[in-house]
């Protein structure tokens, strides 16, 4: 019974395994599913194991007992327009809400998730209007902010409701805030960055080993022996390169600004530096990139077990990349192109990564970002792409 | 086999406030005989649920807290050898020295084993120990028996816990882990439920009161750039204090003021942006 179900959510990308399915099969024999709300509650609690999933499960749960549609990709689009009317809106609020015929100060009251609700929900009514009306989930009210004018932290809780139907609670979509597309949080950070440690004994001896203490004592026919062994601890050596400087970075700002503070907390030995672009003859200990220049060469002294991690887009011209004295920067002349100074860094330093903001897809349509990611192995700035960067990190050789 | 069990079924606790939808999910792991992996931010009530379970199915409660440091075997016994060692020099205890199982004591998940009744085990924050830690306590408890090497004995469970699992993670756990329990995220209650468990917690609490506290309650959980919102238990300790203060009166807080604010923010760094975020918007 419902195998589509399972395929459908399959093929949404939610990790079901036949597993699970089959246990599922096995609560329905049981007669433990008398409705389908108790379907809904039993499928999701046995097949969907995290709360990011929970609103996908709710979106095919709706298309599948009621014909709700899908979202179809078209949704990302409007979520760019709609991005693209928030930042319009921050530079001229006035002249945005007279052409969107609404309030300025209506728009005004409302949280920057709000506003971006609500300039899709616009976005959506006018592609409807072109297109003739397709079908959307229709829960979202005609108000500013609809249905979603719930507080942002938390979410609802549909078992209040006994009469409303799954179906319904499904198309509520209340796990939204739960989805991967969420940007990460400074939590979120810390737990890829928490495996990104180096335990090496120091201090005084004042750990019993008990292993080698019974050992001892066993050697010396029960004459007791205490072994005692200095304590580990966290010696990581990390060195943290940002790209501060031209525009290209500028939409990034944040979310690196989120893992620069973070990494300060968690590493002890932890040097920051800065670059513009990409690395010629030095990096800057100050953001600015003036007072304090740090030659590249020093770099080479520094202990081969120190982490490089390299934050940047990677994203240039290819001559500033490619040609000696590539540099934008009249100031910064160098006789090396930065390809051979990048070089160099990569084979001094084994544990090094290259984290991208930019999203993955994007590489491979920048020259700069395939000719770096020889050098370095390059990962996404998210979750996903941190958790794989750390443990590249990690790796002993 | 599970006619014992299909009487029992939970409907709450007299403390707790219980969503139907997790009574459904607890019922249907009791079971499936899986275990249950909660989560959910802090203050949702995911360990006052194990409590709840074990109060109203009429089951002892064991809690195993988990620490980054444990080991499976901690959990499951432990082989006292220092004990040994002590007795078989000095010779001054009552117990054998040449029977070593007089000295295995169990640990949280061996006692809910060995337990002549069925029992709940609650596993709490098993995100703090390692993964190899929690596949492994995984396959103990999906077989539901395990060895003690050092006296070659297999310690089978006289009866199948219900198990309660907890993460605060936000990150995911491993994905045999995952396969093999069934999983439910709880969310923070809204205004309705929580004004039901400030009824649990304070009986006889002036509605008026009620309504404005919470009102204020989830004002200040919506302050931008706190770290650590108020949860349920900030909110219990707060009514609490309002309460045992006689000069407070409820009006105070339509006014907008927050009194008692330590209560509800522990971190000073939160507790400065909120009180700044109260003083600005005062009236």
């Amino acid at each position: 019974m419902f195998v589509d179900f399972f395929y459908k959510l399959r093929e949404r990308g939610i990790p079901v395994t036949p597993t699970s399915f089959l246990r599922l099969q096995k609560a329905l024999r049981l007669g433990l599913v008398n409705s389908l709300e108790d379907f809904y509650i039993a499928a999701r609690s046995i097949l969907v194991k995290s709360e990011r999933y929970f609103d996908l499960y709710d979106q095919v749960f709706a298309y599948y007992f009621r014909g709700a549609e899908l979202p179809d990709p078209e949704g990302l689009e409007l979520k760019e327009a709609a991005k693209m009317l928030l930042e319009e809106w921050l530079r001229d609020p006035q002249g945005l809400a007279r052409a969107l015929g609404a309030g300025e100060e209506e728009l005004a009251r409302l949280t920057p998730q709000q506003l971006m609700e609500y300039f899709l929900q616009r976005i959506k009514e006018q592609t409807e209007a072109h297109h003739g009306g397709s079908k959307w989930i229709g829960t979202r009210g005609t108000s500013p902010v609809g249905h979603s004018g719930h507080h942002p932290g938390g979410m609802r809780v549909g078992g209040r409701s006994q009469s409303q139907s799954a179906v319904k609670v499904a198309l509520d979509r209340r796990y939204r805030d739960y989805s991967q597309e969420k940007p990460l949080t400074h939590a979120q950070m810390g737990e890829a960055l928490k495996r990104l440690r180096y335990m090496i004994p120091v201090g005084p001896k004042d750990r019993v080993n008990v292993d080698k203490t019974i050992y001892e004592t066993m050697r010396q026919g029960g004459e007791i022996e205490i072994v005692l062994d200095r304590r580990l601890k966290d010696r990581l050596k990390v060195v943290l390169m940002i790209d501060n400087g031209g525009w290209s970075m500028d939409p990034y700002v944040e979310v690196v600004q989120l893992l620069f503070n973070y990494a300060r907390d968690q590493f002890k030995d932890l040097k920051t530096y800065f670059f513009h672009n990409t690395i010629y003859d030095y990096v800057w200990e100050d953001p600015p990139r003036i007072r304090k220049p740090h030659r590249i060469d020093e770099f080479f002294r520094f202990d081969p077990e120190t982490r490089l991690i390299i934050v940047g887009d990677a994203s240039m011209a290819p001559y500033e990349l490619m040609a000696a004295d590539g540099s934008i920067h009249i100031e910064e002349r160098s006789l090396h192109t930065s390809l051979d100074r990048l070089h160099l860094l990569a084979k001094v330093f084994r544990h090094a990564a290259w984290i991208n903001p930019r999203f993955e897809h994007e590489w491979n349509y920048v020259r700069t970002i395939q000719s770096i990611r020889q050098l370095f192995p390059m990962f996404e700035l998210t979750l996903d792409g941190l958790d794989k960067a750390v443990r590249h990190l990690m790796k002993s050789n | 086999m599970n006619s014992q069990l299909q009487n029992q079924r939970f409907t709450g606790g007299s403390k707790y406030v219980l969503d139907p939808e997790l009574a459904k999910i607890v019922n249907i792991s009791i079971e499936l005989e899986l275990p249950l992996l909660l989560k959910g931010e802090p203050g949702t009530g995911k360990t006052m649920l194990a409590h709840a379970i074990a109060e109203a199915l009429n089951m002892p409660l064991i809690v195993l807290n988990v620490k980054s440091s444990m080991k499976l075997v901690d959990a499951l016994y432990q082989y006292d050898t220092l004990t040994r060692l002590n007795d078989s020099r000095f010779g001054d205890s009552q117990r054998d020295v040449s029977n070593i199982e007089e000295y295995i004591k169990m640990g949280k998940i061996g006692q809910a084993f060995a337990s002549d009744w069925r029992v709940v085990l609650l596993i709490d924050e098993i995100d703090k120990a390692d993964t190899d830690f929690q596949d492994d306590m995984l396959d103990v408890l999906d077989q539901m028996h395990f060895d003690i090497i050092e006296i070659d004995k297999t310690i089978k469970a006289k009866n199948r816990p219900v198990i309660i699992i907890t993460s605060n993670a936000k990150k995911d756990l491993s994905d045999p882990f995952l396969g093999r329990c069934n999983f439910h995220h709880i969310a923070f209650p809204t205004p309705e439920i929580m004004r039901e468990i400030v009824g649990v917690h304070f009986p006889q609490l002036d509605r008026d009161l009620a309504k404005a506290c919470l009102e204020t309650f989830y004002r200040l959980r919506e302050i931008p750039g706190v770290e650590k919102k108020p949860a349920t238990r900030e909110l219990i300790n707060w009514i609490r204090a309002l309460r045992s203060d006689p000069d407070f009166q409820s009006g105070r807080l339509s006014k907008g003021e927050v009194p008692y604010l330590g209560v509800l923010f522990k971190k000073s760094s939160d507790f400065v942006t909120a009180a700044q975020h109260i003083a600005r918007f005062r009236h």
